[in-house]
């Protein structure tokens, strides 16, 4: 199944300044087998941060914040848009 | 500091010129002269005046908000003018507050601005917040936001939170001790950039919003973004609103401050 992957701001810069990266993953994902996949394309601390549990990454799946689906264990369907939003500090 | 020149008038009243000058918001529904003598009774705490600054501060200082204090410790540089609209070549060099304050004297001689050429620290916040009825945050950084966030939370003054990033915003607003604080939203503090990247109308568009959280705060107008994160992502135009819930174990404004709406 593919997932589509949106990242902004510092995470943005870490995935090569793309917004939107396409990632195929196995059926019955969730959004730590995600985090895995996204490791392999470079390591960035703040997903880590998230499988540690405390992060200040708010993660949207098709607009829905994970809090309050599953988690981490939430799982992905085919064509999910999962949003990765880091907090910015510029003014 | 009241400009010698122009004498503050009643506070219970609009003068003449104020009812001209104020004549288009009067207009609006739900607005009328009670909201703007609220607005001109009110005082308010624009901690940065950079990129956000300029537009909360010009819009804020437009819309007749009557006792504004700019508090910023930089100078004026070419680097800032991208964004930073209140600010002419001519400003290079200038501490930002009396710049500031020039230039919103202009805009504006029938309000109170009060310049504040200091950095926001622990020891200085509770003094600059005292006598305000909110503050704005217009930083550029994590480390003086979260100072005050603290502030704000343990002196009871409502914070309109913004921030860019490249074509990205932030905006939300807390209500100390019944909304989510900064620290409840960014519970792990992030590491600093050394510089930022902006695009000068991102700034615009989220100090805009921070100005309008701001005077419907002032004026009991509408409802508030506390408790509600807005990113916004100027890429494509899109945004996104967050659902932020408090943590009760925040050490900023956890569970022994919290206060149940009855
Ligand atoms: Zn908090």
């Amino acid at each position: 199944m593919r997932t589509i992957v949106k990242t902004f701001a510092t995470l943005r810069e870490a995935f090569g300044g793309r917004g939107v990266l396409y990632l195929d993953l196995p059926d019955g994902s969730t959004i730590k087998d995600l985090l895995k996949a996204l490791r392999g394309c470079g390591s960035v601390d703040e997903l880590d941060d998230l499988v540690e549990g405390r992060s200040s990454v708010k993660v949207l799946v098709n607009g829905r914040e994970i809090t309050y689906l599953a988690g981490l264990e939430t799982r992905l369907r085919d064509g999910d848009v999962v949003a990765f939003i880091p907090p910015v500090a510029g003014g | 500091m009241s400009s010698p020149s122009s004498p503050r008038s009643p506070e219970d009243e609009l003068t003449q010129s104020e009812a001209e000058r104020y004549d288009r918001q009067l207009r609006i529904a739900g607005f009328g002269r009670g909201s703007q003598l609220k607005l001109k009774r009110a005082k308010v705490a624009v901690v940065g005046a950079g990129g956000l600054g300029s537009a909360v501060l010009l819009y804020l200082a437009a819309a007749g908000v009557g006792r504004i204090k700019v508090v910023d410790d930089g100078v004026v540089e070419l680097s800032n003018l991208n964004r930073q609209i209140l600010y002419t070549t001519e400003d290079i060099g200038r501490p930002k507050p009396e710049a500031a304050s020039r230039r919103l004297r202009e805009l504006n001689p029938e309000i109170e601005i009060e310049p504040l050429q200091e950095k926001l620290t622990d020891e200085n916040a509770e003094d600059l917040l005292k006598d305000v009825d909110l503050a704005i945050d217009c930083l550029d950084n994590f480390e003086t936001r979260f100072i005050l966030n603290r502030a704000c939370v343990s002196n009871s003054k409502p914070l309109v939170h913004g921030a860019v990033y490249g074509l990205e915003g932030r905006l939300m607003t807390i209500i100390p001790r019944r909304s989510p604080c900064l620290a409840c939203l960014i519970p792990r503090k992030p590491k600093e950039a050394a510089v930022v990247p902006v695009l000068g109308s991102l700034a615009g568009l989220v100090g805009a919003l921070e100005a309008l959280e701001a005077v419907k705060l002032l004026a009991g107008l509408g409802s508030s973004t506390a408790g509600r994160l807005l990113v916004i992502d100027g890429y494509d135009l899109s945004f996104y609103w967050i659902d932020v819930r408090r943590d009760p174990s925040c050490p900023i404004c956890g569970e022994k401050w919290w206060i149940e709406e009855r």
